[in-house]
């Protein structure tokens, strides 16, 4: 049996709208989706009408601040709204819901962009859907890459998590036991002044690929959890011996000066090792051969050839990733996701559309799955 | 015309806002960049757009105004509160106070 996901379809209408609205971190997004009646399947897949975005940039050296972050947010948000609008050539009177990000996330970009989409919906008495900013990645990161049933590696600037799904919940197998990975890869690029455009962790990856020596750092696999404060305490340090000059590190077998590119590399190298491993343990808890890389790490060329490496070598394996249009944080995910659970009833009251910091990826219940 | 106001009440007092004549812009005072980010370097690429010439243009930059006054006015109410809240610290460390905490309040 599946779910029944035409119960709430519009008289007369073949067809589902959803506008999604995202910024729960540095970025802002607004996309229009379109479901198509019946189950979503590769010959009726979800149509992504359009996908707009805005990132708030800090200068180098700097990460971004929740008030000027919602600053950003708030006075972008109705010129992206308008610009969504338009390449997807539908007006309000179009859209079935309006889905926002209800956490998790920063508190104040969060309450910014909640409160453009409690107006949307009283001006164009529509109903609102909160989604779960991690849903929202999983569902879409689904849909792009056709992945069935795989386990979730969930890799960003605010998280880090293994997750499989099991009885209409993604259950978290691993996750971090302090900071994210993004987080981690992001105050090093403030260590180092890398530029934040286009985003630290791209930066960080081109300078990895001239990287020659592989700097011992700690291994951190705590079980299917893991820990990155103190690689980055570690880390951290090793670049400021190199900067001041004193006792400036060197490579143990040549003797050479390590260099930021080498700093670059190792932390990758090391962090993406540890991925691999919970991921791969997870996998063969939950007996599944397949990965789905999701979030903005997730765009890293590295991380997915390592992911690869790993899931070639067990039977029938196979690894799914989206590009940057989908990893990074964007309105498209929440629509669908949020369109997702439209479809099965779900909407929030609009005194039930207060935001939250802390909301984990299992407290949703995925009625619209029922394997 | 539509013109926003603003009520606070507490049990010291109560207070009303208006955004009085203008000129009003969308520009506020209190809603610029944080001087941090001005001082590493910064540029602010995220202004708001202009208040249009109609009645909700209007309303926005009133609305600017008016925040303004209020983000002004709770600034210095938290300012005077730390005030306050710092002499009481400095009374019952440094001078050794022991009587009622809440007499040191109302004074």
């Amino acid at each position: 049996m599946t779910v029944d996901l035409d119960q709430y379809a519009k008289p007369g209408k073949s067809y589902y709208l959803a506008l999604g609205l995202e910024g729960s971190a540095n970025k802002i997004g607004v996309g229009v989706i379109k479901h198509n009646l019946g189950q979503l399947s590769s010959t009726n897949s979800a149509e992504v009408l359009s996908n707009v975005r805005d990132t708030y940039v800090t200068p180098p050296g700097e990460g971004f601040l929740p008030r000027d972050t919602a600053r950003h947010h708030r006075n972008w948000v109705v010129r992206i709204i308008k610009d969504a609008l338009k390449v997807a050539k539908v007006s309000g009177s179009d859209l079935d819901c309006i889905c926002f990000t209800q956490g998790p996330g920063m508190g104040a970009p969060l309450q910014s962009v909640v409160i453009a989409a409690r107006t949307l919906s009283q001006l164009w008495d529509l109903p609102l859907v909160g989604v779960n900013h991690c849903i929202g990645h999983i569902e879409m990161g689904r849909e792009i890459t056709g992945a069935q049933n795989p386990v979730v590696l969930y890799v960003s600037g605010g998280n880090t998590q293994v997750i499989a799904y099991s009885r209409q919940r993604y259950r978290i197998f691993g996750e971090t036991l302090d900071i994210a990975i993004g987080n981690c890869l992001d105050r090093f690029a403030r260590t180092l002044k890398i530029p934040n455009i286009p985003f630290p962790g791209y930066n960080i990856e081109q300078m990895a690929k001239k990287g020659k020596h592989l700097v011992p750092l700690p291994y951190t696999v705590k079980g299917m959890d893991l820990s990155m404060s103190g690689i980055l305490a570690h880390i951290d340090q090793l670049a400021k011996q190199m900067f001041s000059g004193k006792k400036p590190p060197v490579d143990e077998e040549t003797g050479e000066p390590i260099t930021a590119e080498d700093l670059c590399f190792s932390l990758q190298e090391t962090l993406y090792s540890m991925l691999v491993e919970i991921t791969e343990r997870a996998m063969a808890h939950v007996q599944s051969n397949q990965v789905l890389i999701v979030g903005g790490v997730g765009s890293n060329l590295r991380l997915q050839e390592m992911m690869q490496l790993m899931v070639q070598d067990r039977k029938g394996g196979s690894i799914h990733a989206t590009d940057e249009r989908f990893c990074i944080d964007n309105g498209i995910m929440i629509a669908h996701a949020g369109l997702l659970s439209y479809r099965t009833g779900q909407t929030n009251e609009l005194w039930n559309t207060v935001c939250t910091q802390r909301y984990r990826t299992d407290e949703v219940f995925v009625k619209w799955r029922d394997d | 015309m539509l013109v926003p106001t603003a009520e606070y009440s507490s049990p010291t007092g109560d207070h009303s806002f208006v955004p009085g004549d203008g000129p009003h812009t969308t520009n506020g005072k209190t809603t610029q960049i944080s001087d941090i980010v001005v001082k590493a370097g910064g540029e602010d690429r995220d202004q708001p757009t202009e208040a249009k010439d109609t009645e909700l243009g209007a309303l926005r930059a009133q609305l600017t105004t008016l925040q303004d006054k209020l983000n002004e006015f709770l600034t210095q109410r938290m300012q005077r509160d730390k005030v306050q809240g710092d002499d009481i610290e400095r009374r019952l460390l440094d001078e050794g106070y022991d009587g009622e905490l809440s007499d040191l309040k109302r004074k």
